[in-house]
């Protein structure tokens, strides 16, 4: 498990209040919204502000579709590391 | 574009009326005439409608009334709300491409009649059932007519988008009925992420303007294009309170303020502000208030003659205006959806390791919901056999069946009994003061007696020590150097005069296992001579620990 990951386990533990969750308990391919983790569209939303806070980047308005990077936790990484060196 | 009335929608056809980017007033009315015919072959009389798509949503609700069908708009299409609503409907549609129409005929073109059209639309009620209402389209009408007078000029020919759903009131009127009726372009999907509603908002055109709610709107961040932006005709946002300082970062990133919608499921609209603390009643709403405070109301969105009794407490004005001042029941709203706290503590009761619960809110970040349980001895039994972990995934997947997602408590509390006072009431803000702190270290002796220098305390391990956690996931033990503390600082409180520094231990024994919830009893004698603190657990008959600490003076 990268680094990046680890830390974006944390962040969705953080952001959205589950206390209950270890890193561990997240796998990497985890579907984190509906099924899966069971997040909904404002755990999105908030996970949205808190990525684009966290790592300094923006959630690109023009593209469509930029909420499937956040699928699970290794989109998200793979996203945010692609927006970092963008 | 002509104002087209509800009833007068499947009268004639007016081809070039859009209704949708890629559907006009011709083709939806075929449509629904089409599926009319189809409900009154297969002698449909009540269908609950599902559909994500807006445009599919007009079209059924259109054809069912056609053919004298009654609609139900089920609040989520969870398994357990399925079945609960199995009875009440014939036929329930996901999709319109799951009623096959190639055998049916479509019925001729007419007027509905707007008093016998009939919507139930669902939400949960006081009691913890989930609630159904009744609307006849007479009082639907009534309402977008009205809405149309306040701001069709407004509006112009602004596409409306939104980031709500159909299914309930709001969507329903703001981004389906209300531009059907006055020929605006609604879109067929919500846009529940700012970044999908401003690519649609620019891609319609220069017009649009936003059917919204504070959970998007809080949370718009900082990325849009908020220049292009300012060309939104209206923001509409309902379904909750719109914090003021949204309001007024919306006024400045946009150079106008949202328009919120004060109303109910129940009730329809009820009144308006843009900005400001204080709302307007739409036009011929007369306001009241119980003995409580709480507002009620009559109003043209209601059955004629019947008055609405809300639990939403108000003060209202000389000049016909009114503030709001929180709701007086254990209704709560969670980013706008309305939830029954009794409705979800009924559905955990339900559960065999439930004995008793209470739901409250936390406000960290996002407010969520926790949960302070007592587990029934078989819940006990998992607990300490499987872990804590085991034991709330099972209670929320239970839960999950009969909620959404955003009702399922993410923060839990085991205590072996719910901290009732002596009236036997406990108050929701006990609940959610007690949800607030973190999970337990310590434990408090239910008793302390002296004999011959020796202490005998009385222990209940707590069910949700945070040590339970890593010690071990699957089966909490209480750790032997958590027991050694216990014994010390208890220790400290009852005895005076102990030394203060900690030098060691002797004769360290762990017997038998401490589980959550087991009953000790817990002995301490201070050999003052010798500076060791004696101490043993013992639950009943069992020996489960012992051993000496030594303590001496600070160094």
């Amino acid at each position: 498990m990268s680094d990046l990951q680890l830390e974006i386990k944390h962040l969705i533990i953080e952001a959205l209040g589950l206390e209950d969750m270890a890193a561990e308990d997240i796998a990497a391919d985890l579907t984190l919204f509906g099924e899966g983790l069971g997040l909904d569209s404002v755990d999105a939303l908030e996970l949205g502000l808190a990525i684009q806070k966290r790592f300094g980047i923006k959630i690109d308005a023009e593209a469509k579709d930029t909420r499937k990077h956040f699928a699970n936790v290794a989109s998200l990484a793979a996203f945010v590391s692609s927006q970092q060196t963008a | 574009m002509t104002w087209l009335s509800l009833e007068r929608q499947l009268l004639d056809a007016h081809p070039g009326r859009a209704v949708c980017a890629d559907l006009d007033h011709a083709a939806l009315r075929q449509q629904a005439l089409h599926l009319a015919g189809a409900l009154k072959a297969r002698n449909i009389q009540r269908l609950a409608l599902y559909l994500e798509d807006a445009g599919e949503l007009a079209i059924a609700l259109l054809g069912a009334w056609r053919a004298g069908v009654s609609v139900l708009l089920p609040a989520d299409a969870q398994p357990q709300t399925r079945q609960r609503l199995a009875g009440q409907c014939d036929l329930w549609l996901d999709s319109l491409a799951d009623l096959d129409l190639a055998d049916a005929l479509p019925l001729a073109g007419a007027a509905l009649d707007l008093d016998h059209c009939q919507l139930t639309l669902c939400t949960s009620g006081s009691s913890g059932e989930a609630k159904l209402i009744d609307k006849s389209l007479r009082q639907l009408s009534n309402e977008i007519t009205s809405l149309e007078q306040l701001w069709g000029k407004q509006l112009g020919q602004a596409t409306l988008l939104g980031s709500v759903a159909t299914q309930h009131i709001y969507g329903l009127l703001f981004r389906l009925l209300w531009p059907l009726c006055a020929g605006r372009v609604f879109a067929r999907r919500a846009q529940p992420f700012p970044e999908d509603l401003q690519r649609e908002s620019l891609a319609s055109g220069k017009d649009f303007a936003w059917v919204a709610s504070p959970a998007l709107l809080k949370r718009m961040g900082d990325n849009l294009d908020w220049n292009a932006l300012r060309a939104v005709r209206q923001v509409f946002s309902s379904g909750g309170a719109l914090p003021a300082e949204t309001a007024a970062e919306l006024q400045a990133l946009l150079g106008q303020w949202p328009t919120e919608i004060y109303g109910s499921s129940e009730t329809g609209g009820i009144a308006w502000r843009q900005g400001g603390e204080l709302w307007t009643p739409f036009a011929g709403i007369e306001l009241g208030q119980d003995d409580s405070g709480a507002l009620k109301l009559t109003s043209p969105y209601l059955p004629a003659g019947h008055s609405e009794q809300t639990a939403d407490a108000v003060e209202l004005q000389a000049d016909g205006r009114f503030a709001l001042r929180g709701r007086l029941d254990r209704i709560i709203k969670l980013e706008e959806k309305r939830i029954s706290l009794p409705m979800l503590e009924q559905a955990l009761l339900s559960h065999e390791w439930v004995s008793d619960v209470r739901l409250g809110v936390i406000q960290q970040g996002r407010a969520y919901l926790g949960a302070l349980l007592a587990p029934s001895p078989a819940g006990l039994h998992a607990l300490r056999n499987q872990g804590r972990k085991t034991l709330i995934e099972t209670l929320r997947r239970h839960l999950g069946e009969h909620c959404e997602a955003i009702a399922l408590p993410r923060r839990w509390r085991l205590l072996a009994q719910l901290p009732y006072n002596s009236q036997g009431k406990l108050a929701q803000a006990e609940v959610e003061r007690l949800l607030a702190e973190p999970r337990p270290t310590a434990v408090a002796p239910l008793s302390a007696v002296e004999q011959n220098s020796e202490w005998q305390l009385e222990l209940e391990v707590p069910l949700d020590l945070a040590h339970f956690t890593g010690h071990f996931p699957q089966t909490p033990v209480l750790p032997g150097v958590v027991q050694v503390d216990w014994a010390q600082q208890l220790a400290r409180q009852l005895i005076e005069d102990l030394p203060p520094r900690f030098c060691g231990m002797e004769v360290l024994k762990f017997q038998q296992l401490v589980r959550p919830g087991d009953r000790l009893q817990l002995s301490l004698r201070f050999d003052a001579e010798r500076g060791k603190l004696y101490f043993a657990y013992r639950n009943g008959e069992a020996a489960c620990s012992s051993g000496r600490i030594l303590l001496g003076a600070r160094q």
